[in-house]
């Protein structure tokens, strides 16, 4: 192979999980990256100089006990093929801060981003989210601090956001489909991360048939200026494929061509793939591009079959709409209004509430989060939720970097809890302490 | 009576032998600018021992096209590639004459851009023009369909003398090894070609006239004239050599380790439950990966003859060999020195290797004996670590289901056998290294022309199947045609078991039963369109896996008494 020199050594961690579906014809099937497998093969990807292919590594359950609450626990929300997917993004992570590879690719399924803080069941295909998992362990681990996390799924990562909707040390931006137009409905410029993280959040909901100009264009002016200003450690791609032309639940005009120069323009250390349903005119084409780019290759020739970039030409009033939305969030991150911020405050604690479909497993969920207004820390974090399958949830999160205050408050909100006959089923998780506990009334 | 004959780097090794067991073994210097001599040494030396002998079975395991390839030694090759979109196939380009023609399938096989037969045309016309007459075609995506490649062949094909297309070498999916193996295919045939009709020659002039066979990288045989049509399956034919030579002498039945221990370097390979591990896709050759289906083995730059050097008070042990040792009359005290410092029943002189490793115990302010310790040690430490570095990567090869990945059994040796000339003397220090059982079965000196003897066909194919556009192609068996929509995988491994016998016992002359085509890996995944499901896409892959030869399978067998650990 005469590829040019190794100009980035890129770890791709495949696990196209052959024998896994949600359904026999749902999206996320066993055949979803069968053709990108041959095409990866073909193109014979893994013997250009640089690039290896490593086998996934399966997360443990306290992995995800570190992210999420769930219940009524963590083992019946998932299936072996969750922990190997996340599993495969914590063995991406790894590559890089072993020093074995200068950048990742976790080209796994099932994908994780619409999962969110408290699990109930699955959500726009996701159980457990597996970029979250992944930077959890890298924190944990690895003593990573600030993450970007550019989320370019076509739909807007909910879940990850909201995972991350109070930490000052994660910025999150989403790069989606209009909100309005398109599951889950949200990801608009006005939600921007909680009190304590205010402008950490970042939408740009795009209009339907923006084209690789569009997104480009977001990319240099939104959030290139903020990554540079936010100076993350590590900056993760959350690599849907969705956006592209082809795909059958979206309304976007993105290609190959464009997912390429995305990736070789963000330079991610790590990328995980999200969402992508068009499995024989975008995957295989899409995932050959992102691997040439982020090894540094050439992707000149990489193109689908059916692509025609004068048909996917965004038009002008679309191009006129695009710019407007991204001037907006770039000065949401730069000045974020203080006026777009829920403060409602209960004895102390920020409040907000929520209401959360599950639409993969049929689930509807109410919240009620609270948050510590603490001077010292991120703050002791609440969150009192029952879905039309369980009850009266109770999870307590003690964040990192809490102070002793927030931690013995946590303390004793748990072992009080499990006083509260009401109450079906709490969680504990004490991140400066490394526990997970947990207790259900019978 | 069998012959086999293995043309090494240094030696050409040859034994005859029948059903009783071994009957003569010629060991002959190799004579790199002319193989055929050596063979010729080799076989009167048999002959010498022997008398006259009427050989049924001569199977032939040589570097002639190891050596023309690596030392670039090769003739001139048209090329034609079609590619349609991707990696640009510029990058791929091989050889002196390689030329793109417009056209390109996609994953499914199905045309993207028909081929352009005009550029076809003038394309042809260039090469005969250049005086070319050994071809090449290389479509993308030609396992899935090779149409294109078929239309280049046939334009190609009245002007040619040899040609290549590459659907006829593997029906597993990798373009750049594709266009690499092919074009190597065309390009040491000529050589080839001239040596098998020397070979052929030369048994006659013994008054032989023996079924002849080349071994192949995978431990198996070919007969020479399937040899013609795909030469470069008999490259790295030595290490595979090796492991059925190992296999004719011991019976293996765990997970166990090969080390043949050369004179420059080391081979390793690896057994899984007593099976020689084979892998679909491995040879590399001048930094080109093929689609040369060969034993997983690798080589360690460390030998018998590797050099001592010191450095900064340390000592190293190869990867350079300065020629042989001093016990053998070479003037740089080598591994083979420090064992013979260590062992009272050496070989060659002993005097000459005590002195030498005297003087570089003197430069690490120590012993003779304790620098030959250190030696020792340090190169089966070398040894041990290269080969659990190797196990790990086996260990830890990408799997693509949830079952494999939770199931897939790690490889873990249960005990060491070591071949090669100093395999003796080293065999307890490994055995102490490895923290593993050694056994150092006799006759191991020539265990690689037995493992040629004694080896016998294989061959493996892959079946691809769309029901929903009812097509089914075996791209190395030339089979291709269409399914009905209910086609199913249980039809489809019949079909594929049915068809690789079929074809051994047309062309490899050779009786073989169905239940020795072994399935090695099968899919069947449904393919949904919208939210229907629209047909099957199902995968089988079929071998004939290497062993040895049924009817004399214990002839040599040794007892293989095993070392105490350290």
């Amino acid at each position: 192979m005469l590829m040019q020199g190794v100009a980035n050594r890129l770890g791709v961690v495949f696990f196209p999980a052959f024998d896994w579906a949600i359904s026999p014809t749902h999206p996320e099937r066993q055949e979803r990256l069968l053709y990108t497998m041959d095409q990866l093969k073909e193109e014979g990807v893994f013997d250009i100089p640089g690039i290896e292919e490593y086998r996934p590594d399966e997360a443990d359950l306290d992995d995800v006990r570190r992210v999420h609450f769930s219940f009524p626990d963590t083992e019946s929300n998932l299936t072996p093929s969750h922990l190997i997917a996340a599993g495969g993004a914590i063995k991406a992570a790894k590559l890089i801060r072993e020093g074995e590879a200068d950048k990742a690719f976790a080209l796994v399924r099932p994908p994780g981003h619409h999962a969110m803080k408290a699990v109930h069941g699955g959500r726009g295909f996701c159980n457990v989210n597996i970029e979250a998992i992944m930077v959890e362990y890298l924190r944990e681990y690895y003593g990573v601090g600030r993450v970007a996390i550019v989320d370019t799924d076509c739909h807007h990562g909910d879940g990850t956001q909201d995972v991350y909707w109070h930490d000052p040390e994660t910025l999150y931006i989403s790069l989606h489909q209009d909100g309005r137009t398109l599951f889950p409905g949200s990801g608009f410029g006005s939600e921007l991360g909680g009190p304590k993280a205010l402008g950490k959040t970042i939408n740009i909901p795009l209009p339907p048939k923006t084209s690789d100009e569009g997104f480009l264009h977001a990319v240099d002016e939104v959030v290139l200026p903020i990554l540079e200003d936010f100076r993350p450690e590590l900056v993760i791609n959350s690599a849907g494929q969705d956006n592209h032309f082809s795909d059958p639940l979206t309304d976007m005009n993105f290609s190959a061509q464009g997912y390429a120069a995305l990736n070789q323009r963000l330079d991610p250390d790590i990328a995980v793939l999200e969402g992508g349903y068009s499995i024989h005119g975008a995957l295989p084409y899409v995932n050959t591009g992102i691997i040439l780019a982020m090894a540094g290759q050439d992707y000149a020739y990489v193109r689908e079959p059916d692509f025609d970039p004068e048909s996917l030409r965004q038009d002008k009033r679309t191009s006129k709409h695009i710019h407007q939305v991204c001037s907006q969030a770039r000065q949401n991150y730069f000045q974020p209004p203080e006026s777009g911020i829920s403060r409602n405050m209960e004895d102390g604690y920020f409040v907000r509430s929520k209401d959360i479909f599950y639409d993969t497993d049929f689930i509807t969920e109410r919240q009620r989060e609270h948050l510590l207004d603490c001077d010292h820390c991120p703050g002791l974090l609440l969150i009192e939720s029952s879905s039309s399958r369980l009850k009266n949830c109770l999870g307590i999160e003690i964040p990192r970097g809490a102070c002793q205050r927030c931690r013995n408050a946590g303390q004793m909100y748990f072992d009080k809890a499990q006083q509260n006959e009401s109450l079906r089923n709490m969680q504990l998780i004490d991140r400066p302490g490394g526990a997970f506990r947990r207790y259900r009334r019978e | 009576m069998l012959l086999g004959i293995d043309v090494g780097g240094t030696h050409t090794d040859a034994v005859l032998l029948d059903r009783s067991g071994l009957l003569a073994s010629a060991k002959v210097e190799t004579r790199q600018n002319d193989l055929l001599q050596s063979i010729h040494a080799a076989l009167g030396r048999i002959r010498d021992v022997a008398g006259e002998v009427e050989v049924q079975r001569f199977n032939l395991s040589t570097t002639l096209c190891t050596n023309a390839i690596v030392q670039e030694e090769l003739g001139p090759v048209g090329v034609m590639v079609s590619a349609g979109p991707g990696i640009d196939p510029e990058h791929f380009r091989i050889g002196d004459h390689y030329e793109v023609i417009r056209g390109g399938l996609d994953h499914r096989g199905e045309e993207i851009q028909a081929l352009d037969l005009e550029q076809v045309e003038q394309c042809t016309k260039r090469f005969l023009d250049q005086g070319l007459h050994v071809f090449a075609a290389v479509g993308k995506f030609s396992p899935r369909n090779p149409d294109h490649e078929e239309r280049m062949i046939r334009a190609l094909s009245d002007r040619a003398a040899f040609l290549t297309a590459g659907h006829w070498i593997s029906g597993q999916l990798n373009f750049p090894r594709r266009i690499a193996t092919s074009y190597y295919n065309s390009a040491v045939w000529p050589l080839f070609n001239e040596f098998a009709n020397s070979v052929e020659h030369s048994l006659g002039e013994h008054h032989l006239s023996p079924q002849l066979n080349i071994l192949k990288a995978d431990g198996g045989t070919m007969p020479l004239s399937q040899a013609r049509r795909l030469p470069v399956e008999s490259i790295f034919s030595g290490p595979a050599a090796s492991v059925m030579g190992l296999m004719a002498l011991c019976d293996i039945e765990e997970d166990a380790l090969m080390l043949d221990v050369g004179g420059t370097t080391t081979d390793v390979g690896v057994f899984a439950g007593g099976d020689p591990l084979v892998e679909a896709e491995s040879v590399e050759l001048v930094h080109r990966p093929t689609l040369v289906r060969a034993m997983k083995t690798e080589s360690i730059g460390l030998g018998g003859d590797s050099a001592i050097a010191l450095n900064e008070g340390q000592c190293r042990v190869g990867p350079r060999r300065l020629g042989s040792s001093l016990a053998c009359g070479g003037d740089q005290a080598t591994l083979v020195d420090a064992l013979n410092c260590l062992w009272e029943d050496s070989y060659g002189d002993r005097e000459a290797s005590i002195r030498g490793m005297g003087e570089i115990g003197s430069g690490l302010q120590c012993s003779g004996e304790e620098a030959a310790m250190r030696v020792v040690r340090q190169s089966c430490r070398s040894l041990r670590e290269k080969t659990m570095a190797m196990l790990e990567r086996i260990n830890e090869r990408p799997v693509y289901t949830v079952h494999e990945f939770l199931e897939s059994r790690r490889i873990e040796p249960r005990r060491l056998y070591v071949m090669g000339g100093p395999a003796r003397l080293l065999a307890p220090y490994l055995s102490r290294e490895f923290g593993l059982p050694v056994v150092v079965p006799d006759n191991s000196g020539v265990a690689n022309a037995l493992g040629a003897a004694l080896a016998r066909p294989t061959l493996q194919a892959e079946l691809f199947a769309d029901t929903h556009l009812r097509n089914m192609t075996v791209p190395v068996l030339g089979r291709q045609e269409s399914v009905s929509r209910d086609y199913t995988l249980k039809q489809a491994k019949r079909d594929l078991s049915e068809d690789l016998c079929r074809y051994v016992r047309d062309n490899y002359h050779w009786r073989v039963d169905e239940s020795e085509a072994e399935v090695v890996e099968e899919s069947a995944m449904n393919m949904v369109r919208g939210v229907h499901t629209v047909g099957q896409d199902i995968r089988v892959k079929c071998q004939i896996k290497p062993g040895i030869t049924p009817d004399y399978e214990g002839v040599v067998k040794c007892l293989c008494k095993e070392l105490p650990i350290g």
